[in-house]
């Protein structure tokens, strides 16, 4: 699974450059609305549809990429 | 310039009023309630506490606020939010941690992407020219993009909270330009970090009694509702009740449909309304308690709703203590049926509503219903709401004087539309205007009567 692919949605959405795989998207400046913006992305890009509740325990492209090959 | 009559004691008026004082001007502020604020209120809850009926919020970007509470030496106190939140938006209620409501995360997402790709697109200093068709309707466009049911039971709630919209209200163009005027989505929507960070300690309405008992004197003039405004060669005079008021130039800072209701002379003045704009439906309910007992059970207070009437609650309790305040705000369609509630029936429907949210929750205190929808000298709350078309008519000259008549209020300002940091920065620029073309007046006269 793709933590880069992961990584630019964050930054995207977060509006910042490069975002490392292991940063946490709510030290980043990440908060609960732009996190249902990183999961409708990764519903578009891989679909699969995570909850909030997914994202709150996995929060960094690392964690989130990891979470979205194991219910894929 | 010589003498300047400021019509309506609100944030925008008295802001106006007190620059104008500053540089020396003679300035007489005409009011036509019996109390200076406008949609800033105070409501006394427990002795000495207060709490705000109207406008409550700001946040760091709103510089001219922040800086008008320091100069008038009062203070704010942070929202703070702790405990978990409840949300009754289906058949359960179901109390979680954090403000994010229990629905599906993928479609609130697909929303605001929606609602993102229009703040982007939209020109906040001039809507009427942005790349959005103003053709449709916010409900339109929720029925035409949002597939996930969802999304449609959070939108009108979002709008509601946002802008006190029913989503038929607004145009999509009004929708996107007042997300963007107002900081954007996210800083809109926030309380810590955001646009409801802090409130006025002890209430809002303090800025605008202050900024009166600043101006002094007679300065103010109360039960004055102005009916018509004469601009002659010679002076301009303004009429209220028996009296009229000869002066060198007017600001006119009352909400659009109520400047549309005065009479102008030889007129045409700019319209401030077309029969598409509508009135903000907010009506703003405070339950008391001897103190804030949600909190015994971790709860935060905070609480959205779908059914309403109070489609959300906040914690609203004054610092120092002395009295538990739960602020529940209808909003939007909710708004239109409760407004025409009798008071036993509102008192009714949010007391139940209220135990529903926090159950074990005893009878309130003390009960406060403040309904901007009925308030003659509002005639609405948070701001006038613009529907398809009326950005084309009315933007290019919402801030444009006519003649000697200048415009202020919180609809005048592009920035910060409709919030109080929008009343204070359109205040700020009527006043600079008036001073920037003071010439030696010709016609210094007293007033014709009194």
């Amino acid at each position: 699974m793709s933590v880069e692919g992961v990584a630019h949605i964050f930054g995207r959405v977060l509006e910042v450059g490069d975002v490392q795989a292991d940063a946490d998207f709510f030290v980043l400046g990440g908060d609960s609305l732009l996190a249902t913006r990183v999961l409708s992305a990764v519903a578009r890009d891989y679909g699969v549809e995570l909850t909030f509740d997914d994202f709150a325990f996995s929060p960094t492209p690392a964690a989130l990429a990891a979470r979205i090959a194991s219910v894929r | 310039m010589n003498r300047v009559v400021v019509i309506g004691a609100g944030l925008a008026g008295l802001t106006a009023a007190a620059d104008l004082r500053h540089a020396g001007v003679d300035v007489i502020v005409l009011e036509a309630r019996d109390r200076v604020g406008g949609r800033t209120h105070g409501v006394e809850v427990a002795p000495g506490a207060w709490i705000d009926g109207g406008a409550a919020y700001l946040g760091d970007r709103h510089t001219d606020l922040a800086k008008m509470i320091a100069d008038l030496g009062l203070k704010t106190t942070p929202t703070t939010m702790e405990g978990r939140s409840s949300f009754v938006l289906g058949p359960e209620r179901i109390v979680r941690e954090g403000r994010f409501p229990p629905l599906n995360a993928v479609a609130l997402g697909e929303l605001f992407d929606g609602l993102d790709d229009l703040v982007r697109r939209v020109r906040p200093q001039a809507p009427w020219q942005s790349d959005i068709p103003d053709d449709e309707t916010a409900a339109d466009w929720a029925v035409r993009t949002l597939t996930h049911p969802d999304a449609r039971t959070f939108f009108p709630l979002f709008l509601g909270e946002m802008m006190a919209a029913d989503p038929a209200d607004v145009s999509v163009l009004h929708m996107a330009f007042y997300l963007s005027s107002g900081g954007g989505l996210r800083y809109l929507n926030a309380f810590e970090g955001g646009a409801q960070d802090s409130r006025v300690d002890g209430g809002a309405h303090q800025l605008c009694e202050r900024l009166a008992a600043e101006l002094g004197g007679d300065a103010v003039r109360l039960d004055s509702p102005v009916h018509a405004v004469e601009q002659t060669t010679g002076p301009v005079t303004v009429h209220a009740g028996g009296s009229a008021y000869a002066c060198d130039a007017v600001v006119v800072a009352v909400p659009p449909a109520l400047a549309d209701e005065i009479t102008y002379q030889p007129g045409p003045v700019a319209r401030r309304t077309t029969g598409r704009t509508a009135p903000g439906r907010a009506v703003k309910v405070h339950l008391i308690y001897p103190e804030p007992l949600w909190r015994e059970q971790g709860l935060s207070g905070w609480s959205v709703n779908a059914a309403g009437p109070l489609l959300s609650t906040v914690d609203d309790s004054p610092v120092g203590g002395g009295a538990g305040v739960l602020t529940g705000f209808v909003t939007g369609r909710a708004a239109t049926r409760y407004a025409a509630l009798t008071p036993e029936e509102q008192r009714r429907e949010a007391i139940a509503q209220a135990s529903a949210i926090f159950p074990g929750l005893p009878a309130p205190t003390g009960f406060h219903v403040t309904n901007w929808v009925r308030e003659t000298y509002s005639r609405g709350c948070y701001a006038a709401l613009f529907g398809p078309g009326d950005w084309r008519v009315l933007g290019p000259r919402l801030s444009t004087p006519d003649g000697r008549i200048h415009w202020a209020g919180a609809e005048t300002s592009t920035e910060f539309f409709g919030l109080m940091e929008g009343a204070i920065r359109s205040g700020h620029r009527a006043a600079a205007r008036i001073l920037a073309h003071t010439e030696p007046s010709r016609n210094q006269q007293p007033p014709l009567s009194s």
